[in-house]
């Protein structure tokens, strides 16, 4: 192994193997799973995977399963549960999967009614 | 040629780029941000290093009561920066008297 | 055992060899595409061990210590913290992570790793050879 090897990020992966990984996609949605594999593209296998929902103090793990992440969609990977024993989820209130579903679009409603709102007071600019 | 010459030849657009070494430039950058700083390096994907670098960011927000619509932008200075070439739209090399 | 035991960890291993071998390939071929990224591949890796801040195209803002950089840019960094945390709260356990090249928009680089001439003869050379 040459030290070029060593430099390389991806290959620095192999140090995440069987560990459980947060990764931010492009989509804007966050997988944990446990890292069974990658390549040089950074194509990634995660076992037991589940998306983190977080909605202001709320949050819920929706389960996945084996997911095979395409690597242009990843954002970002980095260890949960590197940071002592934290796993992210102090403070927020764990709620069922339904709620946070739920929760996520009165979310989203809210924000485009601002947008709509906004659209209707349009005619006031002419 | 020498590469005095070399270097002073001008064929393709990025020899452009090579002139403006060392020089200010303005640099356009996707979502709405400009940057204006000395050029220090780049390559043909047009990654570049900045150096004094001003980055203006353009954003339009909505008053939360009015909800009237205005432009705001936003400035920061940075000492050294690193650009990713894909998000650059142009490039504009200092104006020669 | 189970299924997805047995696929994934041989098919990494099978990667890290392909990675492995396609590297000493590229290593005797000149070939252009390595001139194409090696200007600042070349200047990352001297970064290695410095403070950086690195800005996503998600308006993501991390501050970390380099650990590690590859041809595409990818970028590992170590001891990470997000600037603007309650926004990005899923962020608040990680302390390392890798983040693909192509989603980089900045990268903030510490003054005192930056020398300009180097950095003018290094362009030019570059200029020069492709």
């Amino acid at each position: 192994m040459t030290d070029t090897w060593h430099l390389s990020a991806v290959a620095s992966l192999v140090e995440n193997l069987d560990k459980r990984l947060l990764v931010a996609l492009r989509d804007g949605s966050n997988i944990i799973g446990t890292l069974r594999s990658f390549d040089q593209f950074a194509n990634i296998v995660l076992e037991s995977a589940v998306e983190r929902i977080i909605v202001g103090k709320m949050f819920s793990d929706i389960p996945l399963g084996l997911y095979i992440v395409r690597g242009e969609n990843v954002v970002l990977m980095g260890d949960v549960g590197a940071n002592g024993d934290l796993d992210g989820t102090e403070g927020l209130i764990e709620v069922d999967n339904a709620e946070i579903i739920r929760a996520r679009e009165a979310d989203q409603t809210a924000e485009a009614m601002k947008g709509d709102i906004l659209k209707r007071m349009d005619f006031l600019d002419e | 040629m020498s590469a005095a010459e070399e270097d002073a030849a001008v064929r393709e657009p990025l020899d452009l780029i090579r002139l403006a070494l060392d020089e200010k430039v303005y640099v356009k950058l996707r979502g709405d941000r400009e940057a204006r700083g000395r050029l220090h390096a780049y390559d043909q994907h047009l990654n570049m290093i900045l150096g004094d670098v001003e980055e203006v960011i353009t954003s339009t927000e909505t008053d939360e009561e009015t909800f009237e619509e205005f432009t705001k932008t936003t400035k920061r200075s940075v000492p050294f920066l690193f650009i990713r070439g894909d998000a650059v739209t142009l490039v504009s090399p200092p104006l020669r008297s | 055992m189970s299924p997805s035991r047995v696929v994934p960890l041989t098919f990494a291993r099978g990667a890290i060899e392909k990675i492995a071998k396609s590297r000493s390939r590229r290593a005797d071929v000149k070939s252009t595409r390595v001139l194409d990224v090696a200007l600042f591949y070349s200047y990352f890796k001297t970064l290695v061990g410095k403070p950086v801040t690195v800005e996503l195209k998600n308006d993501l803002a991390i501050a970390g210590t380099l650990v590690s950089v590859d041809q595409y840019l990818n970028i590992k960094l170590e001891n990470t913290r997000v600037t603007d945390e309650a926004r990005y709260p899923h962020m608040r356990s990680v302390r390392n992570c890798f983040i693909r090249g192509s989603v980089v928009r900045y990268v903030q680089l510490p003054e005192a790793a930056v020398d300009v001439d180097i950095l003018h003869d290094a362009t030019r050379r570059e200029a020069r050879g492709a």
